[in-house]
C-alpha cells in the first residue's frame, strides 16, 4: 500500500465519491451522496415541500371549518357575518402561528446549550473552502466555548445523571478548564489503558515521551471541536495518526513494524479517551441508520439457511456451537472502544464462520461460502448499533490495519452483508416478489408453508434453540405421561390397599363371626369340675427339718 | 535497533510494497483452486491447513523488493454482484477467472471489466484468467476471443488450470511486476519518491503543500 499512500492527492474512486448531481464537487454518504451545497439545495427543497404540504393542510382544514360554520350559520344570519367570521378566523390562525413560532425559537435556543453543533450546521460550504474558514471559525468558537463552556456544563449536569457524566474527553479537560460542579468519576477502562499506554512508552525511551506528549495534546484539541461534524472530527483523527506515523517512520527512523506497534497503542490510548464523543456523534444521522437496520433486520426474521444458501448444517453439534460463538462475537463488537478491537471481534467472529463452513463440507471456506454465512450470522444476531460502529470504525481506525490486512477483509464482509441486507428483495433469496410481500407482512411465514408436517423439524435445522425447545418440551410432556402413570399407580395401590384393608378387616370380622369367642371359665372349674384333680397328689407342703 | 533496521532496508534500496489483489468471477470457475494451488501449492486436497481460502496473504520478492500480496476472494454469486465496489475499492490489481469450459462466464468477466474501467480508470492492472485449461476438450471460449478481448481493454490474458498447476506462478508474478511498474510510475509522476509513508489513507483528500510534520496537535486550534 505504500505507493498509494504518498498520493495525497484527489484520486480514490473519483466517479464514486463525486456528487451525485454532478456538479463536480465531492459527495459525501451522510449527505446521500450529494456535496454540501446539492444536498443542502436538496435539504430545502424538502423542507420547503413539507411546508407548502403542512400549509395546504391547514387551508384546507380552515376551509372545512368555515363551511361548516357557515352552515350552521347561514340560517339565522345573512351575508354580512361569512365575511367577518372569516377574518376573525384569520386573525386567529395568524395568533396562532406568532404562538408557535415563538414555541419553536424558544426550543431551538434551548436545544442549543445542549447541541453545539446547531450553530455551525447552517454555515456549510464547499469542502475547498471549508479547510481555510474553518480555522478562522475553530479560533472563534474556541474563545465562545470557553465562555459558554461552563454553563453548558452545568446544564449538562442537571440534566445527565450522574453515571453519565464521566466521559472520557472530559476528563481531559481537567488541565485547563476545571469545572467544580461536577463530580468526575474516573472511569477504571480509561484509567487503565492510559497507564498501560505510559508503561508502554516508557520501553521507547524518547519518541516514547514525544509520542505522549502530543497524543495528549491531541486528546485536549479534540476537546474543543466536539462541534464538528463526524467527518470533520475523522479527518482531524486521521491527519493525526498520519502525521505520528510519518514522524516516526522518518524522524525517529523506526522500522514499519515497531511503527505498527506503536500505533496500535496510540489509537487505543487516544479512542478511549474520545470514544464517548465521536460515538455515533449528535451531529451525524448514524443513530437514526441504526434503527433503520435494526427494524429490517427484525422484518427478515423469516429468512432460511436454505434462502440465503448458507453450507451450514446446525445439526452437528460444533456447528452449532460455532454458530453461536459467531453470534457472540458479532454482538459483542459494540461493547468495544477501541476500533481494533472492535475489528477484532469481528475477526473472531468470521474465525467462527470460517469453522462451521470447514466442518460442515469438509473443505476451506471460499468467499462464495463465506459472505451468505456472515448474513445470515448477523440477520440471527441483529447485532446492537450495527450502522454506528460501522461508521466508527471507518472514521476512526487506524487506516494501514483497515486497508490491507486480514481485519480489512472481515470487516468489508461485514460491510458488504450490511449493503446486502438493505437492499435485499425477492430476487436475492430466490423468491417471488409476491412471497417476498407476504413473508414482509408477515402474513405467511416460509416454514409452515412449505411442509406443515414437517414443521418441527425444519425449525430445528433453523434454530438450536427452537430445536432445543422442542426437544425440552417432548421430555416436558414425557414427564408429565409419566407423573400421571405414577400418579394413577398411587391412586390403584390407595384404593387396593383400602380395599385390602377393608377385606382384612371382613375377612377379620367374618372369622371373629364364625368363630365367636367364648370364655370358658376357668378359674373357678379348676378344682370344682375337673374330677380328675382329685387324682393329683396333694400338693407338697413346706417340710422343716430340725438340725 | 530499529533505526538499523531501517537503514539496512534503505542501503538494500528497497521498501516493501503491499499489494491488495481481488479475484472476481461467477462462481464455481475455481477462484478459490486458483489461490489456494498459487498459496498451499494444493488442490481438492483433504489436508489443507487453512481454515479459509477467502483471504489469503503471500510474501514475494521481485529483482530485491519485498511486496506483499493480498488476495481477497470475492462471492461469485451473481446476487452479490453489486457488492463488487466495497470489495474493489482501493485494490491494485484485479484477477477476473473465467471456465474456459463455460462461455457465460467469460460473460461475466467482460461485465467486471467495463465496471472497473469505469469505477477505477487504469490504474488498476487486470489480468483476465481462462481456468480449467484441463478440460481443452470441452472449451467454449475460444483463445483467439478470449486474448484479443484482453488485449482490447488493456487487460493480459492467461490461461491456468489449477489442477495441474499451469500457468498461476506466471499470473501472479506478471501481475506484481506490473502492479510495482504502475506503482513506481505514480511515484515518479509524484516527484516525490524520498517520502517513506506507509499508511493509506482512505477517501478524498485534498492536496496540501504544507510539510506533513507539522503535527495536528501542535497547531493553531489548541487555543481555548
Amino acid at each position: 500500500m505504500s505507493q498509494r499512500s504518498e498520493r495525497r492527492g484527489i484520486h480514490v474512486d473519483q466517479s464514486e465519491l463525486l456528487c451525485k448531481k454532478g456538479c463536480g464537487y465531492y459527495g459525501n454518504a451522510a449527505w446521500q451522496g450529494l456535496c454540501s451545497k446539492c444536498w443542502r439545495e436538496e435539504y430545502q427543497r424538502a423542507r420547503q415541500r413539507q411546508i407548502q404540504e403542512d400549509w395546504a393542510l391547514a387551508e384546507k382544514l380552515q376551509r372545512e371549518e368555515e363551511a361548516a360554520y357557515v352552515s350552521s350559520h347561514s340560517s339565522s344570519q345573512t351575508q354580512p357575518p361569512q365575511s367577518h367570521s372569516q377574518q376573525s378566523l384569520a386573525t386567529f390562525s395568524k395568533f396562532e402561528e406568532k404562538k408557535t413560532n415563538e414555541k419553536t425559537r424558544k426550543v431551538t435556543t434551548v436545544k442549543k446549550f445542549f447541541s453545539p453543533s446547531s450553530r455551525t450546521a447552517p454555515k456549510k460550504v464547499p469542502p475547498e473552502k471549508e479547510s481555510e474558514k474553518q480555522e478562522k471559525e475553530e479560533k472563534l468558537q474556541g474563545r465562545r466555548e470557553s465562555h459558554g463552556e461552563n454553563l453548558l456544563r452545568d446544564l449538562k449536569g442537571i440534566f445527565t445523571q450522574p453515571w453519565e457524566m464521566a466521559s472520557p474527553t472530559e476528563e481531559s479537560h481537567e488541565g485547563k478548564a476545571p469545572s467544580p460542579s461536577i463530580t468526575r468519576q474516573s472511569s477504571i477502562e480509561t484509567d487503565r489503558v492510559s497507564r498501560d499506554f505510559v508503561e508502554f512508552l516508557k520501553t521507547l525511551q524518547k519518541p516514547g515521551r514525544e509520542v505522549h506528549k502530543q497524543s495528549r495534546g491531541f486528546i485536549e484539541s479534540m476537546g474543543n471541536k466536539k462541534d464538528l461534524s463526524a467527518e470533520e472530527l475523522s479527518e482531524c483523527v486521521q491527519d493525526f495518526y498520519q502525521g505520528m506515523s510519518d514522524r516516526l517512520l522518518n524522524h525517529f527512523k523506526g522500522s514499519s513494524e515497531k511503527v505498527d506497534r506503536v500505533m496500535d497503542q496510540v489509537e487505543k490510548y487516544i479512542m478511549t479517551r474520545l470514544y464517548k464523543s465521536v460515538f455515533c456523534p449528535e451531529t451525524s444521522d448514524d443513530e437514526k441508520k441504526d434503527l433503520a437496520t435494526q427494524r429490517r433486520i427484525r422484518a427478515l426474521h423469516w429468512v432460511t439457511i436454505q434462502m440465503l444458501c448458507v453450507p451450514v448444517d446446525e445439526e452437528i453439534p460444533e456447528v452449532s456451537d460455532s454458530v453461536v460463538k459467531a453470534i457472540t462475537d458479532i454482538i459483542e463488537m459494540d461493547s468495544k472502544r477501541v476500533p481494533r478491537d472492535k475489528l477484532a471481534c469481528i475477526t473472531s467472529c468470521s474465525k467462527h464462520i470460517f469453522n462451521t463452513i470447514r466442518v460442515t463440507k469438509n473443505e476451506p471456506a471460499s468467499a462464495d461460502d463465506f459472505l451468505p454465512t456472515l448474513i445470515y450470522i448477523v440477520l440471527k444476531a441483529n447485532p446492537p448499533r450495527l450502522q454506528s460502529n460501522i461508521q466508527y470504525i471507518t472514521r476512526f481506525c487506524n487506516p494501514s490495519r483497515l486497508m490491507t490486512g486480514e481485519d480489512g477483509y472481515y470487516f468489508t464482509n461485514l460491510c458488504c452483508a450490511v449493503a446486502f441486507i438493505e437492499k435485499l428483495d425477492a430476487q436475492s433469496l430466490n423468491l417471488s416478489p409476491e412471497e417476498f410481500e407476504r413473508y414482509m407482512s408477515g402474513q405467511a411465514s416460509p416454514r409452515r408453508q412449505d411442509d406443515p408436517a414437517a414443521w418441527p423439524q425444519s425449525g430445528s435445522r433453523v434454530n438450536p434453540a427452537l430445536s432445543q425447545i422442542h426437544h425440552n418440551l417432548k421430555l416436558l410432556s414425557n414427564l408429565e405421561k409419566r407423573q400421571q402413570q405414577v400418579t394413577e399407580g398411587a391412586q390403584n395401590l390407595q384404593t387396593e390397599l383400602a380395599e385390602w384393608q377393608d377385606s382384612v378387616a371382613r375377612e377379620v370380622q367374618e372369622i371373629l363371626e364364625r368363630y365367636p369367642l367364648e370364655i370358658k371359665p376357668r378359674a373357678s372349674a379348676i378344682d370344682a369340675e375337673n374330677v380328675e384333680n382329685d387324682r393329683l397328689p396333694p400338693p407338697l407342703q413346706p417340710q422343716v427339718f430340725a438340725g | 535497533m530499529a533505526a538499523a533496521e531501517s537503514l539496512g532496508m534503505a542501503a538494500a534500496g528497497g521498501k516493501t510494497y503491499s499489494f491488495k489483489v481481488v479475484l472476481l468471477g461467477e462462481g464455481c470457475v475455481g477462484k478459490t483452486s486458483l489461490v489456494l494451488r498459487y498459496c498451499e501449492n494444493k488442490f481438492n486436497d483433504k489436508h489443507i491447513t487453512t481454515l479459509q481460502a477467502s483471504f489469503l496473504t503471500k510474501k514475494l520478492n521481485i529483482t530485491g523488493k519485498r511486496v506483499n500480496l493480498a488476495i481477497w476472494d470475492t462471492a461469485g454469486q451473481e446476487r452479490f454482484h453489486a457488492l463488487g465496489p466495497i470489495y474493489y475499492r482501493d485494490s491494485n490489481g484485479a484477477i477476473l477467472v473465467y471456465d474456459v469450459t463455460d462461455e457465460d462466464s467469460f460473460q461475466k468477466v467482460k461485465n467486471w471489466v467495463k465496471e472497473l474501467r469505469k469505477m477505477l480508470g487504469n490504474e488498476i492492472c487486470l489480468c483476465i484468467v481462462g481456468n480449467k485449461i484441463d478440460l481443452e476438450k470441452e472449451r467454449h471460449v475460444s483463445v483467439e476471443e478470449a486474448e484479443g478481448y484482453a488485449e482490447s481493454v488493456g487487460a493480459k490474458h492467461y490461461h491456468t488450470s489449477a489442477k495441474l498447476n499451469k500457468g498461476i506462478e506466471e499470473l501472479f508474478l506478471d501481475l506484481c511486476k506490473r502492479m510495482m511498474e504502475t506503482a513506481q510510475a505514480e511515484e515518479r509522476s509524484r516527484g516525490n519518491g524520498a517520502s517513506h509513508t506507509s499508511t493509506a489513507r482512505r477517501g478524498v483528500q485534498i492536496v496540501d503543500d504544507e510539510p506533513q510534520t507539522a503535527m495536528p496537535a501542535g497547531g493553531c486550534c489548541t487555543s481555548g
